[in-house]
C-alpha cells in the first residue's frame, strides 16, 4: 500500500507543479490560438534565472520570485509585442514555426550561457521530507505545490474580476469586437503571453527547488503542456489544474505498475484518444462557445 | 496594397486558420497555376530545377569529396518538404507527425534486412506500402480534426510510435538501435556507397516532384485545394473531403516512407530518436513554408536553400549553428511568410521588392 500512496502523493504535488506551466500555455493558445512551442523554453529560463539569483546573491527560490516574475513578465510582453503580434493573423503553423524558432534561439542561448550541465537550486531544507504515515513528502515539493495553486487561484481571479482580465476574456471570444468596444488588442494580447511567461518562469524556478533541470528538457515541459492544455481543455484555467493532476498521476501510477519507459506513450495515447474523442477537454466547452474562461 | 485589410478583420474561427491562400492579396493565379496557363516566373522555375539536376548529375566528380553526402542529404530534405507539402501545402492540413512515415519506413528496411534477410528492393516496396497503410490508419481519425488539433494529434501519433518502437525491442532494438546488415556475408544487398545514395535519393526527388506536379494538375489537386479553402463548401460541390484528405496523406505517407527507407540504410545504424525526431518534422514544414507551400517548386527551394544554409553554418559555426539557425527561422517566418517563390513572383509581377507586405497583412 505505501508504494502505491507514496507514489499517488508525489503524482499529485508534481501534477500541481505541471499544472502551473500549462495554465499559461493554455490561456495563450485559448485567448491567442497561438499554440506557443517556446513555452517550456520559458520556464525553463526562469529556473536559470532563479538559479543564478540563488548562486550569485543567496536568494531563496520563493523569494526570488519577486525579481523573477515581473521580469520574465516584460520579457513575454516584449515577445509578443515585438514578434508573435507579426505573425497572428498568418496561417497557424506561422506562429508554430516562430516559436520552435524562438525555443531554438532561446534553449541554445541558455546551453552557451549555462552549458548543458545539470543544475538545481539547493537551500537550506531542499533535503528535509515531511514524514505521514511511511510517504515521505519533501517540504521542497510542498511549498512548489502550494505555490502553484496560490498562483492558479491568483490567475482565476485576476482573469474573472479585473478589467484588464474582462479585456483577455473579451478578445479570446471575438478579437473584433473588442477591438470596436476600443480595446488596444495588441497590448491585451502582450499582457496574456507576459502573463503566461511569468507563471511558466515562476513554475521552472519551483522545478529548480524540487528537482534538476538543463537547457534541453525544455520540450518535453512544452509537450507535457500540450496534454495537460488539451486534457482541460483550451484557456479553461481550472481544467489545466485537474489535467495537470490528471497526467501527474498517470504517470506516477504508470511509472510504479509498468514500465518506466512506457510511460511516454501512455501519455500521448491519452492525447490522441481525448483529441479524437473530446477536443473540447475534459472540462471545456465547445469550441464555437469559448476560447477563454475562467 | 488595396487588400492588406482582407484578413485582419475577420474574426478568428477555426476554420479561417485553415485557409492559408485566401486572405493572399494577389490578385493573380496563384503560383500553382490551373492546367494549360504557363507563365514565365513557372518556366523559369523549371529551368532553375532542370538547371540544378543537372548539376547534381556531375556533381560527384565536380565536388570535393564529401559533398556527395551533403548533397544526398539536401535531396532527401527536398523530398521530405515536398512530401509534407501535399498534405500541408496543398491540403492545408498541418502535420506535425510526418517524421512517422519516415520512421516506419527505415524501421520496415531495417528490420526486414536485419531480421528476415530481406534484400533492399523488395523491403523498400514493403516500406511503401505500410508508408500509406500507416497513413491511412492514422488519418481516418486524425483528419477529422482541424488546425492545432490536427497537428498536435499527429505528434503525438509519432511521439507515440516512437514510443512502442522503442518498447519492442525483440525485434526493433529499442534504444539500442538496430544495424542493417550493409557489408560482409550477412549483407542481402551491396551497400551503394555516398554517390550510390546521392542517386537514390536525387531519383526518389525527381518522383516526389513529378507526383506533386501530376497532382496539382489533376482533379484530385483542385479537389485538395478547394478542401484547403473551404472545406463545406468543397463536400457542398460534391467532393469527398474525406476520401481525398485519406489519399493526399498516404501519398505523402508513402513518399516519407520511402525516403527514410534509403536514409536508414544509407545510415546503416539507426536509432528510434533519430528516426523519429521532431526536428525533422519540424524542418519538413520549414522547408516547405519558407520555400512556399502549396506551390510545386516551393519546397524545392525551400529545402535545398535551406540544407545547404545548414550544413553551411554547421561546418563554419559548430557551437552557434542551432542558435543562428532559430535567429534566421524567426526572421524567415515574418518576412517571407508566404514563401520564397511566391515572393519572386510577386517581385517579378509588381516590379519592386514586396518585403514589407507580407508584414502588414499577418500583423495584428
Amino acid at each position: 500500500m505505501t508504494p502505491f500512496l507514496q507514489a499517488t502523493v508525489y503524482g499529485l504535488l508534481q501534477g500541481g507543479l505541471l499544472a502551473l506551466i500549462a495554465v499559461g500555455f493554455s490561456l495563450v493558445w485559448g485567448v491567442m490560438n497561438v499554440v506557443n512551442l517556446a513555452h517550456g523554453a520559458l520556464a525553463i529560463t526562469g529556473a536559470y534565472f532563479s538559479w543564478q539569483l540563488h548562486e550569485s546573491l543567496g536568494l531563496d527560490p520563493v523569494l526570488s520570485l519577486v525579481v523573477v516574475l515581473p521580469v520574465m513578465f516584460m520579457v513575454g510582453y516584449v515577445i509578443q509585442r515585438g514578434l508573435i503580434n507579426l505573425v497572428v493573423n498568418a496561417p497557424i503553423w506561422m506562429t508554430l514555426l516562430l516559436t520552435f524558432g524562438l525555443e531554438a534561439l532561446i534553449v541554445n542561448g541558455l546551453l552557451l550561457a549555462f552549458t548543458g550541465d545539470f543544475r538545481s537550486t539547493r537551500t537550506g531544507y531542499s533535503t528535509n521530507t515531511l514524514a505521514l504515515g511511511g510517504v515521505r513528502i519533501p517540504y521542497a515539493r510542498l511549498i512548489a505545490f502550494g505555490l502553484s495553486l496560490l498562483l492558479t487561484v491568483a490567475l482565476v481571479l485576476f482573469i474573472r474580476n479585473t478589467k484588464m482580465g474582462l479585456a483577455i476574456r473579451a478578445t479570446g471570444m471575438d478579437r473584433t469586437a473588442a477591438r470596436l468596444m476600443g480595446m488596444n488588442v495588441r497590448h491585451v494580447y502582450a499582457v496574456t503571453f507576459g502573463t503566461a511567461t511569468a507563471l511558466a518562469a515562476a513554475a521552472g524556478s519551483m522545478i529548480g527547488l524540487v528537482g534538476t533541470f538543463t537547457p534541453v528538457v525544455a520540450g518535453g515541459y512544452t509537450l507535457q503542456s500540450f496534454v495537460i492544455a488539451v486534457l482541460g481543455g483550451l484557456g479553461n484555467m481550472w481544467g489545466a489544474l485537474a489535467g495537470g493532476l490528471v497526467l501527474g498521476l498517470a504517470t506516477a501510477w504508470g511509472a510504479l505498475y509498468l514500465s518506466g519507459t512506457l510511460v511516454n506513450a501512455i501519455a500521448f495515447g491519452i492525447l490522441v484518444l481525448v483529441l479524437i474523442v473530446r477536443p473540447s477537454g475534459l472540462l471545456g466547452k465547445p469550441y464555437y462557445e469559448a476560447r477563454a474562461e475562467a | 496594397m488595396a487588400a492588406t485589410s482582407a484578413r485582419p478583420g475577420m474574426p478568428e474561427s477555426e476554420s479561417e486558420s485553415a485557409h492559408p491562400e485566401l486572405g493572399a492579396p494577389t490578385t493573380g493565379p496563384p503560383k500553382a497555376a490551373p492546367a494549360g496557363r504557363t507563365t514565365a516566373s513557372q518556366l523559369a522555375g523549371w529551368a532553375l530545377v532542370l538547371g540544378l539536376l543537372v548539376i547534381c548529375l556531375l556533381a560527384p566528380k565536380l565536388f570535393i569529396p564529401s559533398f556527395p553526402r551533403t548533397l544526398s542529404a539536401v535531396f532527401m530534405f527536398a523530398t521530405l518538404a515536398q512530401a509534407w507539402n501535399i498534405i500541408g501545402g496543398f491540403t492545408g492540413y498541418p502535420s506535425f507527425g510526418n517524421v512517422v512515415f519516415f520512421g516506419l519506413g527505415g524501421y520496415t528496411i531495417a528490420v526486414l534486412m536485419a531480421r528476415s534477410h530481406w534484400s533492399f528492393w523488395p523491403a523498400l516496396v514493403v516500406a511503401v506500402v505500410l508508408g500509406a497503410a500507416y497513413a491511412m490508419l492514422i488519418g481516418i481519425p486524425t483528419l477529422r480534426l482541424k488546425g492545432h488539433y490536427f497537428a498536435i494529434a499527429t505528434l503525438g501519433v509519432a511521439e507515440g510510435t516512437r514510443e512502442i518502437v522503442l518498447n519492442v525491442p525483440k525485434v526493433t532494438g529499442g534504444g539500442a538501435g538496430i544495424t542493417v546488415p550493409a557489408v560482409g556475408p550477412s549483407a542481402t544487398t551491396s551497400y551503394p556507397g555516398n554517390t550510390g545514395f546521392l542517386y537514390y535519393f536525387l531519383a526518389l526527388l525527381v518522383v516526389a516532384m513529378l507526383a506533386v506536379y501530376a497532382i496539382a494538375r489533376s482533379r484530385f489537386g483542385f479537389a485538395l485545394r478547394a478542401i484547403n479553402q473551404d472545406e463545406d463548401a468543397a463536400a457542398a460541390a460534391g467532393i469527398n473531403t474525406t476520401r481525398m484528405k485519406i489519399a493526399a496523406f498516404m501519398v505523402s505517407g508513402a513518399i516519407t516512407a520511402a525516403a527514410g527507407s534509403i536514409y536508414a540504410f544509407q545510415q546503416v545504424s539507426i536509432y528510434p530518436d533519430r528516426l523519429f525526431s521532431v526536428d525533422i518534422t519540424v524542418l519538413m514544414v520549414i522547408m516547405a513554408v519558407i520555400g512556399g507551400s502549396g506551390t510545386v517548386i516551393g519546397p524545392l527551394v525551400g529545402g535545398v536553400g535551406l540544407q545547404f544554409l545548414s550544413e553551411y553554418l554547421r561546418q563554419n559555426f559548430t557551437d552557434y549553428h542551432t542558435f543562428i539557425f532559430g535567429a534566421i527561422i524567426i526572421v524567415a517566418v515574418v518576412l517571407l511568410p508566404e514563401g520564397a517563390v511566391r515572393f519572386a513572383s510577386e517581385t517579378v509581377r509588381q516590379r519592386r521588392l514586396p518585403i514589407m507586405d507580407n508584414l502588414r497583412r499577418y500583423r495584428l
